[in-house]
């Protein structure tokens, strides 16, 4: 009692000391290892900044526990008669933080910012062609193509309020300077920013107004940033926070050990695979092989499949925490496919023959190139898998570091296997078909993850049929065709489904939602 | 006849300081055994078909579920830990002592000179070591790994990664040499012999290196056992902060920042044994260097 | 002497520039700004766009004469990160790196000061052996080694102090102070002492040899054969003569001490300009990193200077001879 009093002199100064006395049963202090870029929905699409801000600002829709679509800014919608698109009838009654009303003119406002060339999340809006305002409360969305899954793909597009944005100067996102809503925020969600020192501690009270009913007992949210992981971890153990996000897998059975906490373990959606320099024409790491590049025959892809050992991975490196994955979408995400749920058996004998048969019955050496600092056990599984791929005679020269140089390195081509992670953005098939199995086209912004360039007519040729079927069978069988095609051919080697692991005190009771998102709305503090 | 009795002065003290003896014996040890790595090692931790995940995480010998063939157990990709630590020390003890051997080699040479020349020259030499004492060895890493990345083809730079950190470390303690020569070669040109040598119109060079070097390798060689050390903790910071050695070629740092994650895990294993390995090769060095001092400057005893 | 003190102000702003200009050829080595600002779903064009906009594609000497010409007249440019001015984000991480730093300057002096002259008059005690291997064995450990033992030794096991962070702050004129609650005292006290442990075993070893030596000096024996008794010629005569030295190096060591304190920000998630920087380089938020370089060149720069104009105060000799 006496600590919690005390480290609530740290967020109000020491002269407010007696003022923090009463409610501070409530105050929940989480931390996790990065610290949201900016207060701006718009300026960066990345999971920390998404996260954050899904407690201070709304879509139209929103994701709940289970991650399935629920109305949020938007009471409804329907698709467009007479046309593509969406009509998405508004809530009424709904205010901004401010005090503002919300209307369709604040959508309409936020559509503009959001596609703007200076926002970072304007990818989302690609398929749109017009959007229009019909009264205070409607809004059609309208385009190109029949477009079944838009509503769920703006989960993430936030709400600002047009006369706030536009009277401080805000009415674009910030990108080269700062600008008002970099630091300073005015949604319709159910908290709201009351202080903030980036890379320090910002902290979140609750809007008094919001809208919905509200299933939280938090009267304040602090938000740490803690990067070392073992500093995270001690300062949960110390009492010091309430909630972390994430914490190492090797210290599960530490936390779960000790009286007053608990872990919270669940399946990220974020799948890690091999990928492979599918057209390159020779290998660019190879000591022996320099005149063919083994990886563009299929077999070849294929031993590699099956020289590796899913269960000693699972078993030493995440202490039986993963899931073996057969597709580049875990079991429960749209559009997974249950036709094809088998992956290729640990079988060095296989893999053995597989390469002679390939006509490299020595193997031969090539480079994997892994990051270090971007997935859980990254550099340790590449280590592993190497010695495994080694046991068959393929010969990985291991080349890891931090994915800020890791990205350009792929995009540069400048490797013949890597490793990469997949989280679909949508929540369905279509996603990763998208960006990593359509060949790349960047006229079409298609296949932009797709590294190695894995190329096949018929996948190609799926993909703007899957995005535009109604009928969610129709769909499947061609969704169910791509994953087929691509297990055939081994374009990439799924390995496993992340897991997402959370500790936090026992009287915390909160909700992990498979996205990583930490939402203060389902929080209560007993 | 001086020469002798130095030594054997050396010597008679070594002889009645247990501590040096003990961190000599240590040194000795620990630099027989990475020297001898191949040899004594179970598995070659770089010879990635020769160990198993599947022999991951075992513990030293004496507890429950270690494999005797493990005697001090198994890290996280099934590499027997004291394989690892032999070549970890071997890779350690040559980035340190070839990070060492450049330092010595550019700070005598320049801070030498400096303190020959004097004058602009020496200002000159000063002023470029401010400008590397301004730019933290961390930094100094970061820069040449970074500009190595931009210069070399891919690659070959995993395979540059050993020379990249032993310059960078070398960058950052050349410095002390410098300095020290220089202030020592202040010294030594008021005394009458360097005087002598420049009136009878010996060059320079001849100078520096036969008369004034050896009367001023007593400090120098103090500064080199402390640098080794500084230089062995250094690549091991360098590691922990990223920009270190590749995880599949470790150095007894790497093997300390691999532990690092298991430090509440329960596998204490991983990160003690090279920690205590690393501190009883460092302290010993650190020992070693400490005795050194006292034979140069037997004022201090 | 104002000739001399004219030239090495010049010669310090050379050293600011290169260090300036070396620590911006780094910068385009470190990794790629963009594909660290923008989303994975964002299009190669969009990214494109970005990097023409902010001149990345630019020749360097162009983007270094942008960097010191905006730098000089006083436009210290935006975070690539959080869009922040680079001037401010420095300016507020800029006291508690400094606290720490000085903090754990003052507790090493307060520990290596008495112990350097404890172990000098007792050479051969138990405790002083004692003493000297504790400190070896201290300077040996890896630094991030020793931070993460007294975190969980003092944070989790016994629960004494806190794990993390700068505890209970006060502003006093813009500068964010810990110096003055005592939650922020607790919280200063773990990184300062990890920070400090090497400062602390060089301090106490500088004031050991140099006492050892005044000890022999003549004219301490002098006052010994006088009969002065002996705790003042410990400490009033023999000290005394041992602190200009001692401060002189710790002055040097100063700069240093701030620039290492990166290690123990990080594993103490201390919000100092350290782990500003190791957060931009992950990022590579190429004008924060830029700032940072620059600012502890300042400080590398502004000490030596000090110490050197110290030096030419004291030692007539050395004025001569730059002269």
């Amino acid at each position: 009692m006496t600590k919690r009093n005390l480290r609530n002199s740290t967020l109000l100064g020491g002269a407010l000391l007696f003022c923090a006395m009463g409610a501070s049963a409530e105050t929940l202090r989480w931390a996790s290892t990065t610290d949201p870029q900016t207060m701006d929905p718009h300026a960066v699409n990345s999971a920390p900044v998404l996260s954050f801000l899904n407690n201070v600002y709304e879509g139209l829709v929103r994701r709940g526990q289970d991650m399935s679509i629920e109305p949020s800014l938007a009471a409804s919608w329907e698709p467009l008669t007479g046309e593509n698109g969406w009509r998405f009838n508004l809530r009424e009654g709904v205010t901004f933080q401010d005090g503002a009303a919300f209307t369709a003119e604040d959508v309409m406002f936020s559509y503009e910012r959001a596609s703007n060339e200076a926002a970072d999340v304007r990818s989302w809006f690609a398929p749109v062609s017009e959007v229009r305002v019909v009264d205070d409360f409607t809004i059609d969305f309208v385009t190109t193509a029949p477009n079944p899954l838009f509503p769920d793909s703006i989960a993430n597009f936030m709400i600002l309020d047009k006369d706030w944005a536009e009277s401080n100067d805000a009415a674009l996102p910030a990108r080269d300077a700062e600008n008002f809503a970099t630091m300073n925020v005015n949604g319709t969600g159910p908290f709201t920013v009351a202080s903030r020192d980036p890379g320090v501690r910002t902290t979140l009270v609750p809007n008094a107004n919001w809208w919905d009913e509200v299933g939280h007992n938090v009267t304040e949210a602090v938000f740490t940033p803690i990067g070392n992981s073992a500093t995270g971890l001690a300062a949960l153990l110390s009492g010091e926070i309430d909630f972390i996000q994430p914490i190492p897998l090797q210290d599960v059975a530490q936390v779960e050990g000790r009286d007053g906490f608990k872990v919270l373990e669940g399946e990220e959606t974020r799948v890690i695979m091999f990928g492979f320099g599918h057209e390159h024409e020779t290998l660019l790491y190879s000591s022996d092989v320099t005149d063919a590049n083994p990886f563009s025959d299929p077999r070849v892809r294929l031993a590699a499949a099956h020289a590796i050992d899913i269960a000693s991975i699972d078993r030493v490196l995440f202490r039986g925490k993963i899931e073996p994955a057969s597709q580049l979408v875990p079991a429960g995400i749209s559009g997974y496919s249950e036709a094809n749920e088998g992956r290729p058996e640990y079988n060095p004998d296989r893999a053995r023959a597989l390469l002679a048969e390939a006509g490299y019955a020595d193997g031969f050496s090539f480079g994997l190139k892994c990051p270090n600092d971007r997935y859980i056990n990254d550099e340790a599984l590449c280590r592993a898998a190497a010695s495994m791929f080694a046991a068959v005679g393929l010969n990985a020269e291991i080349s890891t570091g931090p994915v800020r140089d890791y990205w350009p390195q792929l995009r540069e081509d400048d490797f013949d296997m890597y490793l990469l992670g997949w989280s679909p953005g949508t929540f369905d098939m279509e996603h990763p078909i998208r960006f990593l199995m359509h060949s790349q086209d960047d006229e079409k912004k298609l296949g932009s993850w797709n590294f190695g360039n894995y190329s096949n007519a018929r996948v190609d040729e799926l993909l703007p049929m899957i995005q535009q079927e109604i009928d969610p069978a129709a769909r499947q069988t061609m969704v169910d065709e791509v994953v087929a095609i691509t297990q055939e051919e081994v374009a990439y080697i799924p390995l496993y489904t992340q897991p997402l692991i959370w500790a936090a005190k026992d009287n915390v009771d909160l909700t992990q939602r498979a996205d990583n998102f930490f939402m203060l709305r389902w929080v209560t503090v007993n | 006849m001086v020469d002798f009795l130095k030594k054997y002065e050396g010597l008679w003290l070594f002889v009645h300081s247990p501590a040096a003896i003990v961190a000599a014996i240590v040194a000795v040890l620990i630099i027989l055994g990475a020297v001898f790595a191949p040899w004594l090692a179970l598995v070659n931790p770089y010879d990635l078909s020769s160990f198993s995940l599947f022999d991951g995480l075992l513990p030293p010998a004496w507890q429950d579920g270690a494999n005797p063939k493990y005697l001090l157990g198994t890290d996280d990709q099934g590499r027997d830990m004291i394989s690892s630590i032999l070549y970890g020390a071997r890779l350690s003890l040559v980035i340190g002592l070839s990070a060492l051997t450049i330092a010595a080699v550019i700070g005598v040479g320049l801070g030498l000179a400096a303190g020959f020349y004097g004058g602009r020259f020496d200002a000159i030499v000063m002023r470029i070591a401010d400008v590397q004492l301004a730019l933290p060895a961390i930094l100094t890493a970061l820069l040449i790994d970074g500009i190595a990345r931009g210069i070399l083809p891919t690659a070959i730079q995993q395979d540059l990664r050993v020379a990249v950190l032993t310059l960078a470390i070398a960058l950052s303690l050349w410095v002390n040499f410098a300095r020290t020569a220089r202030a020592s070669t202040f010294v030594q040109m008021n005394k009458e012999y360097v005087q002598a040598a420049i009136m009878m119109g010996q060059r320079p060079i001849r100078i520096m290196f036969v008369h004034i070097l050896p009367n001023i390798l007593g400090p120098l060689l103090v500064i080199m056992t402390v640098d080794l050390a500084s230089a062995i903790l250094l690549e091991a910071t360098l590691s922990f902060l990223g920009i270190g050695l590749p995880a599949d070629s470790p150095s007894l740092g790497t093997l300390i920042r691999i532990g690092m994650q298991f430090l509440l895990s329960g596998e204490w294993w991983i990160l003690w044994i090279p920690t205590l390995f690393l501190v009883a090769l460092v302290v010993s060095i650190n020992i070693l260097g400490d005795f050194l001092r006292d034979v140069f400057n037997p004022r201090l005893r | 002497m104002v000739y001399f003190i004219l030239k090495r102000l010049v010669q310090s702003v050379f050293v600011m520039l290169a260090v300036a200009f070396l620590a911006f050829s780094l910068f385009r080595f470190v990794g790629d700004p963009i594909t660290q600002m923008t989303g994975v779903e964002t299009s190669v064009q969009d990214q494109e766009r970005l990097r023409e906009d902010l001149g990345l594609n630019d020749p360097f000497i162009f983007q270094f004469g942008r960097f010191t010409g905006d730098m000089l007249q006083g436009d210290f440019g935006f975070s690539y990160r959080t869009r922040q001015p680079v001037a401010e984000m420095i300016a507020t991480r800029i006291p508690a790196t400094l606290e720490l730093g000085v903090v754990a300057l003052i507790i090493s002096l307060l520990v290596g000061i008495p112990a350097g002259v404890y172990t000098a008059l007792r050479p051969r005690g138990i405790a002083t052996q004692a003493i000297l291997m504790t400190t070896l064995v201290g300077v040996s450990i890896p630094t991030f080694v020793i931070g993460i033992m007294l975190i969980f030794i003092f944070g989790v096991q016994l629960g004494w102090l806190p794990t993390f962070g700068r505890g209970g702050t006060v502003q006093i004129g813009g500068w964010e102070s810990s110096l003055f609650t005592f939650e922020g005292w607790r919280a200063l006290l773990l990184p300062a002492i990890t920070l400090g442990v090497y400062q602390l075993t060089l301090t106490m070893r500088l004031v050991r040899a140099e006492m050892m030596e005044v000890m022999r000096s003549d004219y301490i024996r002098f006052a010994m054969a006088r009969g002065v008794p002996m705790h003042k010629l410990h400490y009033k005569h023999a000290l005394a003569n041992t602190m200009v030295p001692v401060i002189t190096i710790i002055g040097l060591q100063f700069g240093g001490v701030i620039a290492f304190s990166i290690v123990t920000e990080s594993v103490f998630q201390w919000p100092g300009m350290g782990l500003l920087f190791l957060e931009s380089i992950r990022f590579v938020d190429i004008p924060v990193m830029g700032v940072y370089l620059v600012v502890i060149a300042f400080f590398f720069v502004l000490v030596n200077l000090v110490v050197d104009l110290l030096y030419v105060a004291i030692d007539p000799r050395l004025r001569v001879k730059d002269v």
